[in-house]
């Protein structure tokens, strides 16, 4: 049993490894869809922009408040905006819309691509003599990576306007003095380190989404299962990994 | 002596344990338009399939104009489908496009055709398919046979040389099926060739120089419709009563 789960585990492993090598060398050879580029760029990337809104202003607010309420016991509250914003830049603002973006795009993709596969277009696709990588994967992994960071960045710089505002009506913290001390703690490496990440998380979300996409089988059922799939494991795998991204980049900078 | 397009020879194939071919071989001629005909789960749509590479074949050849086409890589495949295109069973429209974009497709992929001479070309095929008032509609919002008829006209924009048609007049009303059957012969007229898969034998005699039945994996029938009529095989007797 447990031999067979392994089995399956590498061979889905090296299924991916393959899509991402076609996926390259796509990227890197004629025809490019620019449009189809931007169009999903549109679609997956401005269309996800106000839940990352939402989700950065409500964490920097809460987390504003807990620690607020944490440390002003031993008279800390002038750490919190340093606080509150290198979490939200290096850990908080990345994961949480990475999460986000995995239920959101990745279902989306998948489903999306399944629904396609089931009804036999990913084979005309290809009987019409044209690549489904270069059609429908690259578009959306490079939307999907150049989009993921861009809002993750937003969501962080959001969060901190949210602290600003409960620091200053919870805890009588002056929105310059907040300000000065968050850009004197956030360094450029935590901004593109962050960014690098997220577009690693981009990656990993939208090839399983693509990839689990053209596995789809079972009709309507099987679109169910693989949107289900994609989440859960674009989820987990973005949280181990992010463990292991943020020591490197502790190392680096 | 006509020139043959396609070879197929002694093509095997199999799913899981199942066998579907067991040893496929015949061929087709330039212009000529051949009928595949068999029972439903015959393997004949998995044998247009293999043709042109969306299944792979366990054995054997498949030869287009003396060119080994079986197990070609995708990119090299990709130029064979320009040349020999199939018509889906099931239409298989993609449906976030309209009927315009979804003929279009091929011309924007693979020609340098402005969009002024891409509009205009798929307006004429509209045309000879009869749905010139349909070019904005979506797949979601055609008939069964409209549907059938925009994947035949997206099989053919792009002038292949061979056309694998899989069962364009099923399910279709007396009237579908005569504007489809015109199709394909003014197709056949201007010298292409195709394999019309169906199981409609007064259609595939209307249309056809020559007619296949498969059977167990095989070939078990090969000649004019005439021949066919004449047969004293007691499987094409039963066959051609119980189509
Ligand atoms: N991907 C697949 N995996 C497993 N078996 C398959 C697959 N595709 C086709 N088959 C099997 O191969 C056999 C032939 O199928 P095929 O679709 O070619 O039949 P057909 O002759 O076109 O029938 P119909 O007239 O109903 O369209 C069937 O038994 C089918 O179950
Ligand atoms: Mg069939």
């Amino acid at each position: 049993m447990s031999s067979i789960t392994s089995l399956k585990y590498f061979e889905t492993t090296g299924k991916i490894t393959h899509l991402f090598i076609q996926f390259t060398q796509a990227c890197f050879s004629r025809p490019f869809y620019l449009n189809r580029l931007l169009e999903q760029i549109v679609r997956l990337g401005i269309g996800s922009i106000s839940i990352s809104l939402v989700i950065g202003i409500m964490t920097g607010m809460v987390m504003t408040l807990q620690f607020g309420y944490g440390l002003e016991k031993f008279g800390g509250t002038l750490y919190v905006p340093a606080i509150v914003s290198m979490s939200l830049m290096r850990e908080l603002a990345p994961i949480f819309t990475s999460l986000l973006i995995a239920g959101r795009v990745g279902s989306g993709i998948s489903a999306e691509i399944g629904a396609m596969n089931v009804t036999q277009q990913i084979d005309a696709l290809r009987a019409l003599g044209t690549s489904p990588i270069r059609v429908l994967v690259v578009p959306r992994v490079l939307a999907t990576m150049i989009s993921l960071p861009l809002l993750a960045m937003l969501s962080g710089f959001s969060g901190i306007l949210g602290g600003l505002f409960i620091a200053q009506t919870e805890f009588n913290i002056p929105p310059g003095f907040y300000l000065n001390k968050v850009f004197s703690s956030l360094s450029y490496g935590d901004v593109f380190g962050s960014m690098f990440k997220c577009a690693f998380f981009a990656l990993i979300i939208t090839l399983f989404a693509c990839y689990k996409g053209f596995q789809t089988k079972e009709g309507t059922k099987g679109v169910g299962n693989t949107t289900i799939w994609v989440v859960v494991n674009a989820s987990i795998v973005i949280l181990i990994s992010d463990f292991f991204l943020s020591k490197l980049l502790i190392l680096l900078f | 002596m006509m020139k043959k397009i396609l070879e197929l020879k002694d093509i095997k194939k199999k799913f899981q344990n199942k066998d579907v071919h067991k040893g496929i071989s015949f061929s087709l001629f330039k212009g000529e338009t051949v009928g595949l005909l068999g029972y439903s789960g015959a393997g004949k749509s998995v044998l247009l399939r293999s043709i042109i590479g969306l299944e792979e074949i366990d054995s054997g050849q498949i030869l287009y104009n003396d060119q080994k086409i079986d197990h070609l890589d995708e990119n090299e495949l990709n130029k064979i489908r320009q040349r020999i295109s199939y018509s889906f069973q099931s239409g298989a429209l993609f449906d976030s496009m309209n009927v315009f974009e979804n003929i279009a497709f091929p011309l924007f992929e693979h020609t340098i055709l402005s969009e002024h001479e891409i509009d205009l070309k798929v307006s004429q095929v509209l045309n000879l398919i009869g749905l010139k008032d349909a070019k904005e509609l979506m797949p979601s919002d055609l008939s069964g046979g409209m549907q059938k008829r925009v994947g035949l006209a997206r099989a053919m924009i792009l002038d292949p040389e061979i056309i694998l048609y899989d069962e364009p007049t099923a399910g279709l009303d007396p009237v579908n099926i005569e504007i489809i059957l015109n199709i394909m012969q003014n197709f056949k007229k201007r010298g292409f060739s195709g394999i019309f898969v169906t199981h409609d034998i007064p259609a595939a005699k209307k249309v056809c120089d020559r007619l296949l039945i498969l059977k167990d994996g095989k070939i078990h029938f090969d000649g004019s419709p005439n021949d066919f009529d004449k047969s004293q095989d007691e499987y094409i007797r039963t066959f051609s009563m119980s189509c």
